[in-house]
């Protein structure tokens, strides 16, 4: 392009049927970005209200209405805050069915999101439907993993969607032997197929990018952290979970209802880039020897690594699960006995889509006195406006607006599947100075 | 391969419950689930919808619509005329029609699938659906019923293990 400088204005105003609705407006005068705001105004939902007064028994199945895809998430999050303060020391059998259950979670989110959301941006396709012209055999692996996700969650919460199968002390049930076996033979099976789902991903090309971010996760002494670990950056930030809000802190913008985090004034990314950057060496051998064979440099500083870290981390959750299924037993009791008691319960694990942080004040009834959720996609909304930002300079800001605008719907995309299903409804409206 | 699955597809909303209707008012005329018919209920399945097209001759598959049309009305679609939809691809939004879209291209799709819309008016959580897509999935269910005797009829050796003519079966799933 030549010298000439234009002032464009995208607007996004509706980002439809989504968890988060949301929308982009991004100005670009004289060659500079004047405006970039990405505004969620899905009008507040109000889980953390609900919450206030009820029993803890209601707590798991209330929390896991808040989000369709990761509801594994917020029930053993929520189950292990209140577990910690009413001082439930869990049946080993349910500590590492939790771990297996939270596995099935990452397998189909992660699944779904490669498959039918973020891949096509990078095939020229508007979706999985025409990825599928043109990648079926791909396209159908992804659905038979997500698939086994899926069961994997059916089997210890009954149904994959809002699942019912935790509660305070463990589960409300165990699954036979027989179907252990029969779900072993397909995690088994399925390991090939994830294989070849990292080298598809890293064979995929994506847009260069090098951004400076500070990444955090969970981390643990010896296991990729999921549902257990303290909380880590990198930069050198070690805390437990009772400490967050020395660290972290949650401000309200104008332009949007959820609240943007930020750690030391600064965004900062949380997801499967943020782990596989501080938790690399933490995977299972093979895992990390097929991650080595990609040639992925980590830490990575380019977001759409993403695409490949969530590849590794069905691979690790698959391999995960059968470590931990190899070793089921039928236990005496799904549950151990709870006996609640006032005090601030804290907690985190890891969702698929980042660090999920709760809190709660209970009283002596074992009731809510009050509730806090931090769920990755605010942490990340401060970072994705930044990543937004760096990334169309780095793109540049003379391509046309539809690619300006395909550019933005993918770095969006790369952070959270509820995000990405808003921008598959990008309305735009150009502006021309 | 030899199999029909009736897959009523709802949720607990108002008229949108149509689909589970529809399968509750078959089980009701005596239509029985076994191994040659599996019915199932489904709430929103998403991409998972797919995995369950396989392996079946004949998919019948009961959804609400909105098209403009009177609460009530049934408009049955083939394999090639499916209406338009006017929503995108979505994680949480992988619609019916996103998910037959991509079994077509997959290669996934049965050799007999019939799509009925029952046109549904408001779809409020914890609703409870009106009059007229009640009497419509009534009615779907009958002809439904009267489709399935005359096509199991023909062919006696999928027509399980009862002798009343009904179409008698044995199971049904009810899947969330």
């Amino acid at each position: 392009m030549g010298d000439q400088k234009r002032t464009v204005s995208i607007h996004v105003p509706v980002l439809a049927r989504v968890e988060g609705e949301g929308a982009l407006d991004l100005r670009i005068e004289d060659g500079d970005i004047t405006e970039l705001r990405l505004r969620i105004f899905e009008p507040p939902r109000f889980f953390e209200k609900f919450l206030e007064g009820r029993h803890y028994t209601e707590i798991p199945d209330m929390v896991a209405r808040i989000c369709g895809i990761c509801p594994v998430a917020y029930q053993v999050t929520a189950a292990q805050a209140l577990e910690k303060l009413f001082g439930v020391e869990l049946d080993p059998w349910a500590r590492a069915m939790r771990r297996v259950f939270y596995c099935g979670e990452w397998i189909q989110s992660h699944s779904l999101h490669i498959h039918l959301l973020a891949a096509p941006d990078f095939f020229g396709c508007n979706s999985a439907i025409e990825l599928a012209k043109i990648a079926p055999d791909e396209v159908r692996r992804g659905l038979r993993i997500q698939a086994l996700g899926n069961e994997l969650m059916e089997l210890f919460g009954a149904r994959s969607v809002h699942p019912v199968g935790v509660r305070i002390g463990g589960f409300h049930g165990a699954p036979p032997l027989a179907r252990i076996r029969e779900i072993r033979e397909k995690l088994r099976a399925a390991l090939p197929e994830a294989e070849a789902l990292i080298r598809w991903t890293a064979s995929i090309h994506v847009p260069q990018d090098d951004q400076a971010f500070v990444s955090v996760a969970m981390r643990h002494a010896h296991d990729y952290a999921i549902e257990a670990g303290a909380i880590a950056a990198s930069d050198g930030l070690f805390i437990e979970p009772e400490d967050y809000d020395e660290h972290f802190a949650e401000q309200q913008q104008a332009h949007s209802t959820a609240l943007f985090s930020s750690y030391r004034g600064q965004p900062y990314l949380v997801g499967p880039l943020a782990r596989i950057n501080l938790n690399h060496e933490r995977l299972p051998a093979r895992v990390k020897a097929l991650l080595d064979e990609t040639g992925l440099v980590l830490p990575s500083r380019n977001l759409f690594h993403s695409l490949v870290a969530r590849a590794v981390e069905v691979l690790l959750a698959l391999h995960e699960a059968l470590r931990l299924l190899d070793a089921y037993r039928v236990p005496d009791s799904p549950a151990v006995p709870v006996s609640p008691r006032a005090g601030v319960a804290t907690s985190c694990t890891e969702a698929p889509r980042g660090l999920l942080w709760h809190r709660y004040e209970m009283d002596d009834d074992g009731r809510v006195v009050n509730a806090r959720i931090v769920p990755p996609t605010s942490q990340n909304q401060a970072r994705i406006e930044e990543d937004l930002r760096l990334s169309l300079l780095n793109f540049g800001l003379d391509h046309a607006d539809d690619a300006l605008r395909l550019h933005c719907e993918k770095v969006i995309r790369n952070y959270d599947p509820c995000i990405s299903c808003a921008t598959h409804f990008l309305r735009m409206k150009v502006e021309r100075g | 391969m030899n199999r029909v699955r009736i897959l009523g597809i709802g949720s607990p909303s108002g008229d949108d419950q149509a689909g589970w209707l529809t399968v509750d008012a078959l089980l009701a005329g005596g239509v029985k689930a076994g191994d040659e018919l599996v019915i199932e209920k489904l709430d929103r399945p998403g991409a998972g919808l797919i995995p369950l097209l396989d392996n079946a001759s004949w998919i019948i598959l009961v959804d609400a619509m909105q098209s403009g049309g009177q609460p009530g009305w049934i408009q049955r679609y083939g394999v090639n005329d499916w209406p338009a939809y006017c929503q995108g691809l979505s994680s949480h939004g992988f619609g019916v029609l996103n998910a037959l879209s991509l079994a077509r291209e997959l290669g996934s799709l049965p050799p007999r699938m019939d799509l009925y819309g029952i046109e549904i008016g408001g779809a409020m959580p914890g609703g409870n659906p009106c009059t007229e897509v009640r009497a419509a999935t009534r009615k779907l269910a009958d002809i439904i019923a009267d489709e399935l005797r005359f096509i199991l009829q023909a062919r006696p050796a999928a027509a399980g293990s009862g002798g009343d003519g009904n179409a008698t079966f044995h199971k049904t799933i009810i899947r969330k």
